[in-house]
């Protein structure tokens, strides 16, 4: 297995999933910097970082995870590489889960891109613009920890868009079904049901109730687990691709 | 189908017949729905990982990553394999790549993408190559070059090769031994020398008058075909080369057809190509 992550990271060298993972994060961070700027008064570091999460969880985060699914997938179904691939002498079951687990980590990755850049482009505005610079603690620690749950209730969303990316050679599906997914997760936001959808686990982690953060890592996190392992073995199982 | 140790065994038939499907129940990418097939003793479905350890292949597509090296693609390959790292530059100049290698394999010509499929195919030196189509979409120059080098391939590899085409110029020219099938069945195989040499004798011939020649032919009791040439005549064994071309020169030309040519032509694999499709007319109770 280690073997097969090694040769799905070495994929990536170049690639277009990784200026994504690149891209994603900074322009939060731009959007933060230039929000920073045109503020007359200081706001707390919290506010920051939280309106930086909030973009990733409402927006960004499902938008990036069709994209970055899609892009991994097309790696291989674009050149036609799955026949190659399924005729190697390796178990079948550890070419998708490699690529699972590198989009998981390409999540974590960016997650953590989010909240270094989000802090970045605070600090730089502060020297650029000090009257409106930062004030008070800077929680690194629980930051670091609400992006980490963030991108743990991601997970059941994460292996549907892995899924539908790799089951379909057309990267069509994968992205109505992410652009879909983000569109009516924001519209559901006000309905009571809207919480459970895939869509919405990340956004849950930001909610002040306790409830929906427990559902959102159950739920997100623990389903998502399942769904991807289910994820895995169908797809290792098919015949053709 | 039995594919003899250290032979290139082409698999010949029509768009359709099977050929990609044989080569895909062997490397596993298919279950077949009934039957063995063993790859060096190894049954494919029992143990496939295993039977794949005995094979190289080029499938249709290449699936190589563009953004990619050549090197750093069959790098990937060599990994997943767990071969020394030196494979890589062995099998490159195998193909002639060494000089290639570290370009990105998005600018490669079709050539080239070939070439780098059978290096990856080489990797680890598998007893087995199976290449389907190998000079599809390469330009003269290439296809000569690949022929050529498939020629070779048993000398310079070692492996016993299975080579999948629908043209016969492509397998005559390569192939040791050739299998036909059709519509899913093996109708025939051996050595391409002796399935030529089991060919009855033929005259091939150039007339004005194709419709009057067949009709002066048919009452010789002959059976014709055509072919890009004019058409062909199949002899009775035991008949006589030369006094058969006599004969039907006289018949024609007491008949008021004009004979450009007449005369016996070598045993080609067209001709055991069009013998097994006869053949392929009667029921087959084995599938391949």
């Amino acid at each position: 297995m280690l073997t097969v992550l090694s040769v799905e990271v070495r994929k990536l060298n170049r690639s277009l999933a990784l200026v994504l993972a690149a891209t994603a994060p900074a322009l939060i961070a731009v959007f933060v910097f230039s929000m920073l700027l045109r503020s007359k008064t200081p706001s707390e570091w919290d506010m920051w970082i939280g309106s930086g999460m909030a973009i990733w969880a409402y927006f960004m985060m499902p938008l990036c995870v069709a994209a970055l699914t899609a892009l991994v997938a097309h790696m291989e179904h674009g050149p036609r590489s799955w026949d190659h691939l399924r005729a190697l002498p390796v178990p079948r079951w550890t070419l998708y889960a490699a690529k699972a687990v590198c989009v998981i980590a390409l999540v974590l990755i960016m997650s953590a891109a989010v909240l270094g850049a989000t802090i970045g482009a605070v600090a730089l505005g502060g020297l650029i613009k000090p009257e409106a610079a930062a004030m008070g603690v800077l929680d690194l620690t629980g930051y670091a920890w609400s992006m980490a749950r963030m991108a743990a209730a991601a997970l059941l969303m994460i292996a549907i868009q892995f899924w539908t990316a790799i089951r379909f050679a057309s990267f069509v599906p994968g992205l109505a079904l992410g652009i879909g997914g983000t569109f009516f997760a924001v519209v559901a936001t006000s309905a009571r049901q809207g919480v459970f959808m895939p869509w919405q686990m990340p956004v849950n982690i930001l909610a002040t109730e306790a409830w929906r953060v427990q559902t959102a890592l159950t739920l997100g996190g623990g389903l998502g687990l399942v769904v991807l392992a289910a994820a895995v073995l169908h797809l290792a199982r098919r015949e053709g691709r | 189908m039995t594919v003899p140790d250290h032979s290139v065994y082409g698999v010949l038939g029509r768009n359709g017949a099977g050929k990609t499907t044989t080569m895909k129940m062997l490397t596993g990418l298919l279950r077949p729905s009934s039957g063995v097939a063993r790859v060096c003793g190894v049954d494919v479905v029992k143990d496939r990982r295993g039977a794949a350890r005995k094979i190289g292949a080029l499938l249709e597509a290449h699936g190589f990553y563009g953004h990619l090296s050549g090197r750093e693609n069959l790098d990937l390959t060599r990994r997943l394999l767990g071969l020394a790292t030196t494979e890589v530059d062995r099998v490159l100049d195998v193909v002639d790549m060494t000089r290639d290698g570290g370009r990105r394999v998005g600018d490669y010509s079709l050539g080239m993408r070939q070439r780098l499929g059978i290096a990856r195919a080489l990797l680890g030196s598998p007893p087995v190559l199976m290449l389907d189509e190998p000079t599809n979409g390469l330009d003269p120059d290439g296809i000569a070059d690949m022929r050529h080098f498939l020629r070779e391939l048993p000398i310079r590899a070692g492996a016993t090769v299975l080579l999948s085409s629908h043209l016969l110029g492509e397998i005559e020219q390569t192939a040791t031994h050739v299998g036909v099938i059709h519509q899913g069945r093996l109708v025939v195989e051996g050595e391409l020398a002796r399935l030529k040499a089991e060919l009855a004798p033929e005259i091939g011939l150039r007339v004005d008058d194709p419709a009057r020649a067949r009709a002066v032919l048919r009452s010789r009791d002959l059976t014709l075909s055509d072919d890009a040439d004019g058409l062909v005549a199949q002899l009775r064994p035991g008949d006589n080369h030369d006094q058969v071309c006599a004969a039907l020169n006289r018949d024609l030309v007491a008949a008021g057809v004009a004979v450009f040519s007449i005369g016996a032509r070598a045993p080609s694999l067209e001709g055991v190509y069009r013998a097994a499709s006869a053949v392929s007319r009667r029921p087959v109770s084995e599938p391949v």
